[in-house]
Order: C-alpha cells, then sequence, then structure tokens
C-alpha cells in the first residue's frame, strides 16, 4: 500500500466517523465579503491566535509556577533560571496586552461597522462579555508574581470594587482573602485566573465563534446599501483563511520581537511595610477608568465622588452594551449617526483619559 | 575629546541615528534594487509578444517609477543627509575618521550619487518621449550608479567592523588613507555586499508589490496577477541564498566579536541570548514569514493582494531590516571602528594617556570655570558621565543609568566604575562595554555624579551642569 493510499484510507474511516468532509464542504461554501474595510475582519482572529499563545505558555509556566508564599521565588526562578523561561514569561505577558488591545480594536470596528444589529445583538454581548473576563485575566495574573509592583498595583486596583457602596468592600475582603493583599490573595486570584476564568470564556468564546460561523461577517452600511450583485466575497476555505493564517504569522512576528527584545522583568520582592513606589498605577487598559474616577474625585470629593464615579461609568458601560436596542435600523438614520457619535465620543475619551493618567504619573 | 557632547535625553542619540538609518536603508537599497527592477522589466515588457499587455505593463511601470522617483529622490535623498548630520554631531570622531580615511571614496559615492539622481528624473519625465530603446538605457545607467553607491559605501561600513589588520598597523601614523583599499576591501566587504544586494532586490519586490496592489484586479486580472508574481520573483534569490551569505559574514567577523552572540548583554537568564543574537534571531523568522506570506498571500491570490497585504509585507521587512542594521551596529560593540575607537570615541590607544593625564584635560569642549577656579566633583562628574557614556546610555530613558544603577549604594556604584576602568579580561563587560578611562579623581567625580542622580538627598534637587567651588 503507497503512502497515499494509507493516508486517503485514514481519512476514509475518520471521515466516516467525524464527518470531515461535511465541515471541508461548509467551509468552502463560506463566503467572506470583500471590501474597503475588510481588513477589520482580520482583528477576531488576532484575539484568538494570542489567546492559543496565552493557553500555550500559560500552561509552560504552570509547570514550575507556585501560587502562595513561594509566589515570587518561583517566578524568579522561571524568569532568571530555566532555559528559556524568560522567552515564556515575556511571550505570556506581551501576548496578553496584546490581546486585549486586538480585543479592543475588534470591538471598535465591529461597533462602527454596526455589526451588532439584528440579528448579530447575541454576537456583541458574548464579545463584551469576552472583553471584560480579558480583563479580569489581566488583573488577576498581574498579580501572581508578587513583586513590589504588582502588589502595590492590586492594591489600589481592590479599592475601586472596594468603594462600591454596600456591597464593596466585602467582595473586595472576598477578593483578598482578608483585609489586606497577602499570600492568600495570590492563592485566589491564581484559581481564578487559571481555572474559574478558563471555564468562563473557553465556553464564551465557543458561543461567539458559533455565532460568527451562524450569521456570517456583517457588512458595514456602505456595503450593505449596495445591490447584492455589486458585492465582493471570497471562500471562507481556503481564500480567507489563508489570509487569516497570514496575519496570525504577522502577529506572531509582533510577539517575538517584542518578548524577545524587550523581555517583561521582575520587580523587587513586595514588602508589605514598605511605602509604595512612586509612580504606581494600573495596566494600561484601565488606566481611563482609573483616571476618569481620579477626575470626578476632585470635582466631588470624598465618598459622593467616588460613587457618583462608579455610577457614571456604569451607566457609560450599560449604554455601550445596550446599543443594539437603540441602534436597530439598517437604514442610516438619526438613532445610527446618535450611535456613531457615541462611538467617537468613546474612543477620544478612552485615548485622551489614558494619555493624561500617564502623563499625570509622569508629572 | 576634540568635540563637543551632544546629549538626547530620554531617546539617547544612539537612537537618533538608529532611526534615520533605519528609515533611509527601507528607501536606499529600494533605490539600488528598484534601479535594477525598472529596466528589467521595462526589457521584459518590451519582449512581450502580446501588445496589449506590454502596453498594460508600460503603463503600470510609469506609475512605479513616478513613486519611485518621489520615494527616493526626495525621502531617500532628506534623510540620507539626515544620516550625516546626525552621525557628525553623535559620533563626530569615528565620522572625522571615515572622512578622512575615504576622503576619495565619499567623493566618488557623490559623483554617483548626482548620476543616480539626473537619470533617475530624466527616466520619469522620458517616458514615452524619447525612443525607447534610449530610455532603457538611461534606466541602466541609473542602475550602474546605483549599484556603485552600494558599492562604495559598503567598503565604508564594513571597514567600522573589520577594518583589517594592514590599516590598524598604520592607525594613528597619519598614513592612514595610504592603505585605503587594505580597508575597503576589508574581511567582511564580499559577504556584506552580496547580502546587501539580496536585501536590495528583495526590497525592489516588496516595494513594487506596493505599487502592484493598487491596480484593480477586477478590471485588469491578466496584469495585475503578472505584475504581482512577477513582483515576488525577485524576493526568491535573496532569501535562498541569505542563510549562506549570514553565515560566511559571521565566519569573517572576529572571534571576539562574534562571542558577543553567545554572550547575554542583557544578562537575564539561564537559556537566553545576547541581545545582538534575539535580534538575529527575528531577522531569521520575520524573513521566513516575508516569504510565506508573499506566496500565500501575493503569488496564490494575486487578483486579491491589496494594499493592506502590501502594507503587512513592507511592515515586515521593515522589522527585518531594522533587526538586520541594529544586529550590525551591535555586533561591533565595544567599537565603532574596530580594534580603534570605542564606541563613545575614545581611542584604543588614548587610554593609557586619558588615564594618567584625565579624561576632561583632553576634552576641549567642556565648560572650566574662570580664573582657573576649580570645577565641582558632581559637574565633573556629570561631563564624563557626559563623554564616557552618552553614546550608548541615557539618565533617565534607553539604556537607563539611573536603572541600571538602582539598588547600589554610594561603595556600590564606585566599585562597579572601578570595574569598568579596570575591565579585566575576565568581566563580563569587558566584551562589550569600553573601559571607563581617567584617573582615580574622576573615577571619584563620576561615582559622586551617578550618586547623586541614584540616591538624591531628600528633598532632590536639580543641580547646575557646572559649577565653580566656592
Amino acid at each position: 500500500m503507497t503512502t497515499k493510499q494509507l493516508t486517503n484510507s485514514l481519512y476514509g474511516w475518520v471521515d466516516e466517523r467525524l464527518g470531515l468532509s461535511e465541515i471541508a464542504a461548509f467551509a468552502r461554501l463560506k463566503r467572506v465579503p470583500v471590501h474597503a474595510q475588510s481588513f477589520w475582519y482580520y482583528w477576531g482572529g488576532i484575539s484568538l491566535f494570542l489567546f492559543l499563545v496565552q493557553c500555550f505558555t500559560g500552561i509552560l509556566l504552570l509547570v514550575y509556577y507556585r501560587p502562595g508564599a513561594e509566589a515570587y521565588e518561583s517566578v524568579r526562578q522561571i524568569t532568571f533560571v530555566m532555559h528559556f523561561g524568560w522567552l515564556i514569561r515575556s511571550a505570556h505577558s506581551w501576548s496578553a496586552n496584546l490581546m486585549l488591545f486586538a480585543i479592543f480594536v475588534h470591538m471598535f470596528s465591529v461597533y462602527f461597522m454596526k455589526a451588532y444589529r439584528s440579528p448579530r445583538e447575541f454576537g456583541w454581548f458574548s464579545g463584551m462579555a469576552l472583553l471584560a473576563i480579558a480583563t479580569v485575566f489581566g488583573f488577576s495574573g498581574y498579580l501572581l508574581p508578587m513583586d513590589e509592583l504588582s502588589y502595590f498595583a492590586t492594591k489600589v486596583g481592590l479599592e475601586i470594587p472596594n468603594a462600591v457602596p454596600f456591597i464593596g468592600p466585602a467582595i473586595a475582603t472576598m477578593l483578598r482573602g482578608g483585609a489586606e493583599v497577602t499570600e492568600f490573595t495570590v492563592q485566589r486570584f491564581f484559581a481564578l485566573h487559571v481555572v474559574v476564568l478558563p471555564a468562563l470564556f473557553l465556553p464564551l468564546l465557543g458561543f461567539h465563534l458559533w455565532l460568527v460561523q451562524k450569521h456570517g461577517n456583517a457588512l458595514p452600511p456602505s456595503e450593505e446599501a449596495k445591490h447584492p450583485s455589486d458585492r465582493k466575497s471570497i471562500a471562507f476555505m481556503p481564500g480567507f483563511l489563508v489570509k487569516d493564517l497570514a496575519m496570525w504569522l504577522i502577529s506572531l512576528n509582533v510577539l517575538a520581537l517584542l518578548a524577545s527584545v524587550f523581555p517583561w522583568s521582575l520587580g523587587k520582592q513586595f514588602d508589605a511595610l514598605a511605602p509604595a513606589p512612586l509612580g504606581i498605577h494600573p495596566e494600561w487598559y484601565f488606566m481611563s477608568p482609573f483616571e476618569m474616577l481620579k477626575i470626578l474625585g476632585t470635582v466631588l470629593p470624598g465618598e459622593m465622588g467616588e460613587i457618583a464615579g462608579l455610577l457614571l461609568f456604569t451607566l457609560g458601560i450599560l449604554l455601550w452594551l445596550l446599543i443594539p436596542f437603540y441602534d436597530r435600523n439598517k437604514e442610516s438614520g438619526r438613532r445610527a449617526r446618535t450611535a456613531h457619535y457615541f462611538g467617537i465620543l468613546a474612543v477620544i475619551l478612552l485615548l485622551t483619559t489614558t494619555a493624561l493618567g500617564y502623563w499625570t504619573i509622569r508629572q | 575629546m576634540n568635540y563637543p557632547f551632544w546629549d538626547i535625553p530620554h531617546l539617547g542619540s544612539g537612537w537618533v541615528i538608529g532611526l534615520i538609518a533605519i528609515y533611509h536603508v527601507m528607501i536606499s537599497q529600494f533605490a539600488v534594487g528598484g534601479g535594477l527592477y525598472l529596466p528589467m522589466a521595462e526589457r521584459k515588457a518590451m519582449r512581450m509578444k502580446d501588445r496589449a499587455i506590454a502596453d498594460a505593463w508600460m503603463a503600470q511601470l510609469v506609475r512605479h517609477s513616478k513613486f519611485f522617483l518621489i520615494l527616493t529622490g526626495v525621502f531617500g535623498t532628506v534623510s540620507g543627509v539626515g544620516i550625516w548630520f546626525a552621525i557628525g554631531l553623535t559620533h563626530p570622531e569615528a565620522t572625522s575618521t571615515l572622512i578622512h580615511n575615504f576622503v576619495f571614496g565619499w567623493a566618488i559615492e557623490w559623483v554617483f550619487f548626482i548620476i543616480e539622481l539626473t537619470t533617475v528624473a530624466v527616466y520619469y519625465y522620458t517616458w514615452n518621449r524619447i525612443d525607447p530603446r534610449l530610455h532603457l538605457t538611461v534606466g541602466w545607467v541609473y542602475a550602474g550608479a546605483s549599484a556603485a553607491t552600494l558599492i562604495i559605501i559598503n567598503g565604508i561600513l564594513t571597514f567600522m567592523l573589520t577594518p583589517g589588520d594592514t590599516w590598524i598597523a598604520v592607525a594613528g601614523t597619519g598614513h592612514e588613507a595610504s592603505k585605503f583599499w587594505n580597508a575597503f576591501f576589508n574581511p567582511t566587504y564580499w559577504p556584506s555586499l552580496l547580502l546587501r544586494i539580496g536585501v536590495c532586490t528583495s526590497l525592489a519586490g516588496i516595494w513594487a508589490l506596493i505599487t502592484s496592489s493598487r491596480i484593480d484586479g477586477d478590471q485588469q486580472p491578466a496584469l495585475k496577477t503578472s505584475m504581482v508574481r512577477w513582483s515576488v520573483k525577485w524576493l526568491v534569490p535573496s532569501f535562498v541564498a541569505t542563510p549562506f551569505l549570514l553565515a560566511w559574514y559571521l565566519f569573517m567577523v572576529p572571534e571576539t566579536q562574534r562571542t558577543l552572540l553567545t554572550l547575554g548583554i542583557d544578562t537575564i537568564a539561564g537559556g537566553t541570548f545576547s541581545t545582538v543574537t534575539r535580534i538575529a534571531l527575528i531577522i531569521v523568522i520575520t524573513s521566513a514569514t516575508i516569504v510565506a506570506v508573499a506566496y500565500y498571500l501575493a503569488w496564490r491570490n494575486p487578483a486579491d493582494f491589496n494594499l493592506s497585504h502590501a502594507m503587512a509585507v513592507l511592515l515586515l521587512a521593515l522589522i527585518a531590516t531594522g533587526s538586520g542594521e541594529y544586529a550590525r551596529e551591535m555586533l561591533r560593540k565595544p567599537f565603532v571602528i574596530g580594534r580603534w575607537m570605542y564606541s563613545n570615541g575614545v581611542r584604543v590607544p588614548s587610554i593609557a594617556r586619558l588615564n594618567t593625564e584625565g579624561y576632561l584635560a583632553h576634552s576641549n569642549w567642556v565648560w572650566t570655570a574662570p580664573d582657573g577656579a576649580a570645577t565641582s566633583s558632581y559637574s565633573r562628574g556629570e561631563a564624563i558621565f557626559r563623554g564616557e557614556c552618552g553614546s550608548c546610555h541615557t539618565m533617565y530613558g534607553y539604556r537607563s543609568l539611573l536603572r541600571l544603577m538602582n539598588g547600589r549604594d554610594r561603595a556600590g556604584i564606585r566599585n562597579f566604575v572601578v570595574m569598568l576602568h579596570d575591565d579585566k579580561p575576565d568581566s563580563p563587560y569587558h566584551k562589550f562595554m569600553p573601559p571607563m578611562t581617567g584617573t582615580p579623581q574622576d573615577m571619584d567625580d563620576l561615582t559622586e555624579f551617578l550618586n547623586a542622580k541614584v540616591n538624591p538627598p531628600a528633598p532632590s534637587r536639580p543641580k547646575p551642569l557646572l559649577t565653580a567651588q566656592r
């Protein structure tokens, strides 16, 4: 029996049981629109790729990481003793940041292409939930090395849930595992990071991807206005898939460049009795809400300011989340324009408050 | 030292050169490779039997040559002049050596620049205005002139890494220029030239993909397919030959420099590589990606190949080129001119004299207090920092000394400075950092300055640059 015959026979055996041909036939039939904004279609795939990188590097880190009192020492060993441990850790941290960046780009591209409109509302909601979980992934992972910066940043970060009226202190205490950030907090964050969050993220991701398959790629309003015969599209397989994989490869290059040229550093071991280092600040993806709360705090000092800030912020997120119920029509009417301006306002607010946050830290 | 120090806070003067150079190299190497691409494409079109496709090719080449003229003739030229300004300010000692040693080399280079700029303008403005054969000849003249600029500059650039024993033997005697050809055809000249030719042809193809991507695939599928595929072929020679040429190049690099590849400059972990090795690996990864992306996006789907795809390939080429130039610079450490001048401008034979007479005694541009009044230790230390460290380090930004010295007290900083001064062969810094030159007083002064920055007295007050002691 030749190799080709053997491969065919093996494929036939698997195909009979799993129906691979049907999947391949479906993928060949599936079409992806081609237009001036097609570039934005790739950002969901890039986010997925970076998530896969995190799973792979996270599993490798899991082999050597020891939560609890030995957390810092184990990260020190990974970074300075284990062969290529620094590279795996750097790739994990950089891919986390790049993934959040890719998700933000994906979210705004979906928003401005109006891809949240019927029948894709659940795609929008599940995407927003995935973003929320991804930020919690970032927050929980940030503490795990237990160096000076991560310790104090987490301490400051947990002040936000603490400020929620009535239930806030209880939530913060539950997350900390006590009144202070200690090795118990690391233990809890570790469980959250490697068990709870993946258990939530993975099925939700599956649901999100299934919705994309079910409804296909949304057309931006400018394309929808065209007659169907004037619209261009390519087959998902192999045309779009090959391009998607090329984007993955480019993302891998960017990741390799960042991880190898700018390895993720490890600060001093935390000292709970030491004063917080100067310029302590949250990660870039939390900088905007952090700065907004800070600005509101100066306008309305005291507890009132904190509560007003949280309420305003929650209201903004709710409006953003519920946009599919407001802007429903395919026609470019008043509501569509309002939603568009709301999106532009959100982008400007996000960018300016983030820049302002970094600027004030430097002062 | 004969020149003033150019202090660029945060970014560092090295990056001023780096940023201009990477941008310039992307364009200047296109000027060479693209110079070959245009007449070859024109000749191919002239030989085509199908006149319709030949005319479409010619029309596309007119568009491409306009892009080529603007990019190379404007941006390439301006950035080239920018490099001269940048290196003159950042490394005046090294620039002076290059000018004195290669004065006729530079003169020839500039003659070819003038021919290049003239012919590229003539080439573009005479499309369909002069006899096609004469037009093609203009293209070949341009190709020859631009290749000559590469042939010359390659000799000067490789000289900085491997000046060769013959030139080193006469260096400092005033007869350096008599060994012009030895310095020019130095040990790494040929592998470097072939490597750069490969990069030039690749960039010719990559930039041509930019203009080819603008062809409407629906309106002119045959033109787009043939143009895109022909441009992709320009990437092939380089990607086949580069691994062998790179091995040859590294074989010609002195053993002392080659060890940098296995040394952890950022000494971060077991199983780590030095920065230069990591950067070199980036070149390999990115080059392989360019091949894969060009094959799948351009060769397999030429009609759908759009500007975003072409920009992605260009971005990868930018990463590969930037990494290549950075690695080449890093491989030269601790010298700016191999075995002759350290990266901070101190000549190797001057070390003993500076250690006896003091570093500042030979720094002509350092301000001294009037009436011979003594300057403060802090101020002298700052001047030494700028002269000896400032070429590679900044205080607060790139390769920040504040970060590198963080955690050391005064005694720790002093020990570190002494270690750099002694520069023992077994020192981990010996292979990639110049020795700290100067008298024990200079070491004290540098320690004083660094300590004031790393461990500022509370409240910290900024001190003036140079102050006379009262």
